[in-house]
């Protein structure tokens, strides 16, 4: 479904985003991508959607050939793909429900169409009751999953997250994970880059673990942080790929140890709440331990 | 369907929304047209009643029925060798008929009789002197000749009319084409204003696929609408001015004719119509090249 080969992004003023980076994802498949800030999450995200092309390498996403799409052809790229984001991107002066109908609107569905499957998919996600609201009579996770209405409305074959929990407290969060889980289920493969350790330990999915633009990990179901969790699975090899990447950079691994160590204490704090993240999550969607669409 | 109501509802919604602005550029539009417009409608007057007169003709004899048509070739050549004449056309019955239906287009009575009776326009010798002020000599010479009915002169009133138009027309042009820039800028502003209080809109449209003319397609009607909008005002000013100007300027001297074909205005109406909508679509053309939310 998403396929990058040996794909190199640099910005403009010489930033290397990505290097060489070579990723298959399936139809189906649930994919975290983690690291810490600057790693190139968001340009992996960036340049699945055709927002990026790349420097070098190949990307191909949906059955199109992305990295050399003209730019007219584009949009029907998007079309395939639904994006949440951190910020939400609603429009604050139309309805719930406007905020939906608006991306079947925009890409010419029937006024019939519309009528059918705004009300589905705003069940979907919970917010029936409040389709005449605006956005800002809404809470965060309320507007997130308005977001995620939004991205799912046009039954796109992939929905790319980027930190859609970034603004969001863990409950909360656990919400939107949990409707992500059912899209998942319907077959769309879906991509999301996180920060959010509790979310990806208790999900078990594909981990993709980005360091400085280069893929460290790539695990099937995997946790955040393999070095510093109590049963990391591949501690050694992964901790020897990425010294044998950087060999030079051990200043940086230090930083980086440290700022994994008071994540790591700041996920003790909210062990509590993550106990029952886990619970949530794993309670509503019993399957979600089975390798089912990863394969 | 949809997208027809879409598109409407959209590029009227910024008009609402930046009223000021748009009224400027509509303002603008309006100026220049009406300069434009009245520049062709005063030209054209001005042609009605100088038509006789053109090619710098200054004095027309009138030839008398009977003169055989050598006699009268004879006469132009002599006539051609005066050395205050540059040169003499002939104009035929059958010519002078024809300018003198468009002459009378206006006066339906005139047009009548003419039509009843068109052997009463006579053919003419009309003279081009080397000096415009020598015209008073050939009319002096040509009124003792034989053959000839009458003879006329360009009075200073065509000379002052020829003379305003010459003047005006080229101001009126600059001035029209100095406020037609301005006008495809403003409306270039206002759809620049329009691009940016819709941005995130239009970033959403872009996120979930909405094609690049789905996304434009309402700013180019907007910019169309507001240069048409520009242009009928001005093609509705200029229409109302010449028609009370023919109500008003009843007692001008019967030979000047403010009275401009209904047909002409009309046609020429139109372009200006369509001269209001290509600016208004130059400008939002601009305005969408340059900016940036619009790149794919």
């Amino acid at each position: 479904m998403i396929r990058f080969e040996n794909v190199t992004k640099v910005y403009d003023g010489g930033v290397v985003a990505l290097k060489d980076v070579t990723v298959d994802i399936a139809k189906g498949e649930f994919v975290f991508l983690v690291g810490p800030s600057g790693s190139g999450k968001s340009t992996m995200i960036r340049l699945m959607m055709r927002e990026e092309a790349p420097s070098n390498g190949d990307i191909w996403v949906a059955g199109k050939h992305a990295s050399n799409l003209p730019n007219w052809k584009v949009p029907h790229l998007r079309r395939s793909i639904g994006t949440v984001f951190q910020d939400f991107k609603l429009l604050p002066n139309k309805t719930v429900y406007e905020n939906v109908a608006f991306a079947m609107e925009v890409t010419g569905k029937a006024r019939s169409v519309i009528r059918t499957q705004v009300p589905q998919v705003l069940k979907l996600v919970g917010l029936s009751t409040k389709a005449d609201r605006n956005p800002r009579q809404l809470s965060g996770g309320e507007q997130q999953r308005v977001s995620v209405a939004r991205a799912f409305v046009n039954r796109p074959l992939i929905l790319l997250a980027d930190e859609p929990t970034g603004n969001l407290d863990p409950a909360t969060s656990v919400g939107i994970m949990r409707i992500l889980d059912r899209i998942n289920r319907t077959g769309t493969t879906v991509v999301m880059a996180t920060h959010d350790h509790a979310i990806v330990d208790a999900m078990r999915r594909r981990v993709v673990q980005l360091d400085r633009g280069r893929v460290v990990r790539d695990e099937s179901r995997g946790v955040y942080e393999t070095s510093v969790r109590s049963t990391p699975p591949e501690p050694a090899p992964a901790a020897a790929a990425r010294s044998a990447a950087e060999p030079e950079t051990s200043s940086a691994a230090e930083e980086s140890a440290g700022e994994v160590a008071s994540a790591d204490g700041a996920a003790a704090v909210t062990a509590g709440a993550e106990a029952v993240a886990v619970g949530e999550i794993t309670g509503e969607v019993p399957v979600v331990t089975e390798p089912g669409a990863e394969t | 369907m949809t997208r027809l109501r879409y598109v409407a509802r959209e590029a009227f919604q910024n008009i609402g929304r930046n009223a000021l602005v748009v009224l400027g550029a509509i303002l603008a539009v309006f100026i220049s047209l009406t300069l434009t417009f009245g520049t062709v409608v005063f030209g054209e007057v001005v042609r009605i009643n100088t038509l006789q007169w053109a090619e710098d003709v200054r004095v027309i004899a009138f030839i008398q029925d009977d003169v055989a048509p050598a006699a009268i070739a004879d006469l132009q050549s002599e006539i051609k060798t005066w050395e205050e004449v540059e040169d003499v056309f002939f104009v035929t019955k059958s010519e002078a008929l024809e300018e003198a239906q468009v002459l009378l287009a206006n006066q339906p009575a005139s047009l009548r009789v003419l039509n009843e009776q068109p052997d009463i326009i006579p053919a003419s010798l009309r003279v081009q002197p080397t000096e415009p002020d020598d015209y008073q000599t050939i009319v002096i010479r040509l009124e003792g000749t034989p053959g000839l009915r009458d003879v006329q002169s360009a009075g200073p009133a065509i000379e002052a009319m020829i003379a305003l138009r010459d003047g005006l027309r080229i101001m009126f042009w600059l001035l029209a084409l100095a406020l037609g820039v301005a006008a495809v800028a403003l409306i270039a502003n206002t759809i620049h204003m329009a691009i940016y209080a819709r941005r995130e809109e239009i970033e959403i449209m872009r996120l979930v696929g909405a094609s690049n003319w789905f996304v434009r397609t309402p700013f180019i009607v907007e910019g169309a609408v507001e240069g048409l909008i520009g242009g009928v005002l001005a093609v509705a000013f200029i229409v109302v001015v010449q028609k009370m100007a023919v109500d008003r300027l009843t007692e001008l001297p019967q030979w000047i004719n403010v009275a401009v074909n209904n047909d002409f205005l009309m046609q020429r109406g139109a372009l200006v119509l369509l001269f209001g909508v290509l600016a208004g679509l130059v400008g939002s053309s601009l305005s969408l090249a340059v900016h940036r939310h619009l790149r794919a």
